[in-house]
């Protein structure tokens, strides 16, 4: 180990924000294993830039950066979509976490919809899901927090839209 | 249903803490290589950089060393050609290692990357077209004033007893065609490898910056 220390500061840190990348790789991969090759160059990248982040920014604001970067310009080809419909096809690590039946239902409901976003929308999703304020998410996208305002307020719309559709099945055949 | 009750299911999706099996988890990840595309690119191209110097060196060699030396012209193309893929890969690797900056904003990030993945492709192509011509005007100037004198034989036919400059430009009359088949056929091999990648970087850009 060159730098035991750096390492375990490192790991430590990446520890109590991994809820954040296992969303992240939930949102942009449909199966297990891209999940988990997702996961795998988040932390790569991670670390990688580690010994450059300097505290400018906030931990968890550097680290958003850094798995939505490479969770969106990592075009590889995902494998088989996957809609999730079915509770056995949760990703791995929520299957542990007990639902009550309602509570299930909305969960699909909200990646169901999610799933129909782009990749764009998917990050400001996330960012809106995670009660990030404007000027957060400016710093982690770069996008100014006019146009985001008026994104958010779309994706509001489709994602209000989309679970009111599948909640009440309406648009299916 | 509500956007703000699916905030707090989203919320509730936290995994629980397991310190030390994550510790151990993160600990494993952290020896292995990126499989980023940047990434897989940088190797492929230290392999082709390496598949170059394994071949290119014997070739220099045995050119410079047999036939007692009459053939070292061609020694001195591939070596020439040698150079120029070291440059080639040099240039390419510079392009590779400014083309992202994880830890940017996003979409800072995602024009960077636009940005030196179109200026990496015109080089692959402008590279890719050139070294035809190159080597084919070497060539000419090996067969001209090199080789038969070096061997005391005839190695190519003239097409006719005509002047020295005709002989040039039936070479470059031939080699026109030649370097404009290159070149498109670069171009769509350069599309087909990052043409759908470059083109849906450009639409995650647009998106971004679109009211």
């Amino acid at each position: 180990m060159l730098y035991p220390d750096l390492q375990e500061a490192f790991i430590h840190l990446v520890n109590q924000h991994r809820g954040i990348l296992h969303k992240v790789c939930r949102l942009y991969c449909f199966t297990e294993t891209d999940r988990q090759d997702l996961f795998q160059e988040i932390i790569v990248q991670l670390w990688r830039s580690y010994p450059s982040f300097r505290g400018d920014a906030r931990f968890s604001t550097w680290l958003y950066r850094i798995a939505l970067n490479t969770a969106i310009s990592d075009l590889r080809k995902q494998r088989r979509r996957i809609t999730l419909t079915d509770p056995e096809l949760l990703p791995a690590e929520l299957q542990d976490i007990q639902y009550s039946g309602e509570k299930e239902e909305q969960l699909q409901l909200l990646y169901k919809a999610i799933n129909k976003l782009t990749e764009v929308e998917k990050a400001l999703t996330m960012l809106y899901l995670e009660d990030k304020s404007y000027q957060e998410m400016e710093d982690i996208l770069g996008i100014s927090q006019n146009n985001l305002r008026v994104k958010m307020n779309r994706i509001k719309d489709k994602l209000r839209k989309m679970t009111k559709e599948a909640a009440y099945g309406i648009g299916k055949p | 249903m509500e956007l703000e009750s699916l905030k707090t299911i989203w919320k509730e999706l936290e995994p629980q803490p397991t310190p030390e099996k994550d510790g151990e988890l993160i600990l494993a990840l952290l020896q292995k290589r990126s499989r980023g595309p940047v990434a897989r690119m940088r190797r492929n191209l230290i392999r082709e950089l390496l598949l170059i110097i394994v071949t290119y060196i014997p070739l220099i060699l045995f050119y410079l060393v047999e036939f007692e030396g009459r053939l070292s012209a061609i020694s001195g193309l591939v070596f020439l050609l040698g150079l120029f893929f070291c440059g080639y890969y040099y240039r390419k690797m510079l392009l590779l290692n400014e083309m992202q900056c994880v830890s940017c904003m996003v979409r800072s990030n995602l024009a960077r990357h636009v940005k030196t993945l179109k200026k990496y492709t015109r080089f692959y192509l402008l590279a890719g077209t050139l070294v035809m011509p190159f080597t084919a005007i070497y060539c000419y100037a090996i067969l001209h004033w090199n080789l038969p004198h070096a061997s005391g034989i005839q190695l190519y036919h003239r097409l006719s007893p005509a002047p020295w400059w005709a002989n040039s430009i039936y070479w470059l009359l031939l080699l026109a065609p030649l370097t404009i088949a290159i070149y498109y056929l670069n171009a769509w091999y350069i599309n087909k490898l990052y043409g759908r990648h470059i083109k849906k970087l450009q639409e995650l850009l647009r998106e971004m910056d679109e009211e």
